[in-house]
């Protein structure tokens, strides 16, 4: 059976994306799928170091792309704790014009019969960059933070994919604090989904433990106490297709209301 | 002084040519509404007997006229007893249908299946029907009425090419900015989009909103 090949967007920079790709990924390696991660943001790579593999580059991207690495399994780097998990990392000293949409299918192809899920860490912008990202992809998730110009560049970006013919991408809201939707100084739930209207994939609550773990090296939903954690967690699930009511942040009823009612309302 | 068989529209100079659809006014972009005014006026005095008395076509390019500035070239116009006929009959030439998700269900209305989001824009020569959204950041340019059934929260032009009788109606309105003809308007600071459905028109020389 292929993989499900599956980007992570958002137009804006700065919203999670890497992050978001770190625990998802790590999350179903969790889970025994076998997963590998790219990262597509040539000429900024993060996801190595968020990962905590940075020492371990010896091929990237670009490698396989011009095929000077022998074989795209000599570029595929093992994770330090799961032994079915992967990272195909982006070249750092090149730029996005490095390589093709054309390559990047050729290379997903090729990873497809081996691996359960295919993760795309799509660079910020719409240019170049995103469009290599997106052209082997069948799925997406759009990642964006509770900020009028995030949701903006969220709505633009789910235009665009539509044109790549991905028209279900996957809603992940991150970094919601819930003491200031409470007070009203940010948008809430019902808010975004007003504008976006596409489908919840999960709610990350603001946590500082995710700074923590980004610098470490360690994605956040790998520690049992880590509220982000757990959001990211259930997120895995619900992109297996399981059930899973949304968490109460806070233990506030009235959000967890409007939580289930989103659950159930669509 | 004619200007090339291909003709752009950006005119470099004040001039009248006849066009398939009428006889045209072409105003410059360049340089300020009251220069050409003055230009036109002289223009006009020197040939008198030709020009007294018919309807003719404004080609404006990109320009757009504030009130007083159309009022101040009605005014000239009128003068040699000449009246407009219509605006920009060039760029109305220009609005055809793009994607492939619009599809026309009679000829003039072009039916958007679905939400117009950040970044895109939608055109055509007649009215649009919008089935869902139109976000904020995306655009709809219509030369006839605008109708969409969902939340307008972005920029929708209406009557493009000079239609004053154009309408904008939506279920739910809070526009970054409407526009009917020549005339723009933004919602005051603040403003929630009231619930239910409401119809922006021109009144006078403003853009009104009412409850439907």
């Amino acid at each position: 059976m292929a993989g499900r090949v599956v980007v992570v967007t958002s137009g804006k920079g700065g919203v999670g994306k890497t992050t978001t790709v770190a625990n998802i990924g790590t999350g179903l390696a969790l889970r025994h799928k076998k997963v590998v991660m790219i990262d597509a943001d040539i000429g900024l790579r993060n996801l190595d170091v968020v990962m905590g593999l940075e020492n371990r580059i010896v091929y990237d991207l670009v490698d396989v792309a011009e095929k000077t690495c022998r074989s795209i399994n000599k570029a595929l780097i093992k994770d330090k704790r799961l032994s079915n998990l992967f990272l195909l990392p982006a070249a750092q000293t090149r730029n996005k014009d490095a390589i093709t949409p054309d390559q990047m299918i050729e290379i997903v192809e090729g990873l497809k019969e081996e691996f359960d899920y295919i993760l795309i860490d799509c660079p910020a912008g719409i240019e170049r960059g995103f469009n290599n990202a997106v052209a082997a992809a069948t799925e997406a998730i759009v990642v964006t933070t509770p900020e009028v110009s995030a949701v903006r560049d969220a709505d633009r970006i789910i235009g665009l994919l539509q044109e790549k013919e991905i028209y279900e991408p996957l809603l992940v809201l991150n970094r919601l604090r819930p003491e200031m939707v409470r007070k009203g100084d940010m948008m809430d739930v019902d808010d975004i989904n007003d504008i976006l209207a596409i489908k919840l994939l999960g709610i990350v609550p603001d946590d500082e433990e995710i700074i923590i773990s980004t610098n470490k090296g360690e994605p956040a939903v790998l520690n049992s106490h880590s509220k982000a954690g757990e959001a990211f967690r259930n997120i895995v699930k619900r992109l297996e297709g399981e059930e899973v009511p949304f968490m109460p942040i806070n233990g506030e009823t009235g959000l967890f209301g409007k939580f289930l009612k989103l659950m159930h309302g669509k | 002084m004619l200007l090339p068989a291909t003709s752009s529209l950006r005119a470099e100079e004040l001039v009248f040519k006849g066009l398939k659809q009428g006889l045209t006014l072409f105003i410059p972009e360049k340089e300020s509404f009251g220069h050409w005014l003055t230009l036109l006026d002289q223009r006009l005095n020197a040939a008198k007997d030709f020009f007294q008395g018919g309807t003719i076509l404004v080609e404006l390019g990109e320009r757009k006229l504030t009130p007083g500035e159309l009022a101040g070239l009605r005014k000239i116009l009128g003068k040699y007893r000449m009246r407009i006929k219509d605006f920009n009959p060039i760029a109305k030439k220009r609005f055809v249908p793009r994607s492939k998700e619009q599809s026309p269900i009679s000829t003039g209305v072009l039916l958007v299946k679905g939400t117009v989001r950040s970044g895109q824009r939608m055109e055509n020569e007649g009215d649009i029907v919008v089935k869902g959204d139109l976000n904020p950041g995306g655009e709809i340019v219509a030369t006839g009425d605008i109708i969409v059934l969902g939340a307008l929260r972005g920029v929708a032009h209406a009557g493009a090419g000079g239609n004053m009788q154009a309408e904008i109606v939506a279920f739910s309105l809070s526009p970054v900015q409407l526009r009917i003809a020549h005339l723009i308007s933004r919602a005051p600071e603040g403003r929630k989009g009231r619930q239910g459905p409401e119809v922006a028109y021109i009144k006078g020389e403003k853009i009104v909103v009412e409850r439907l």
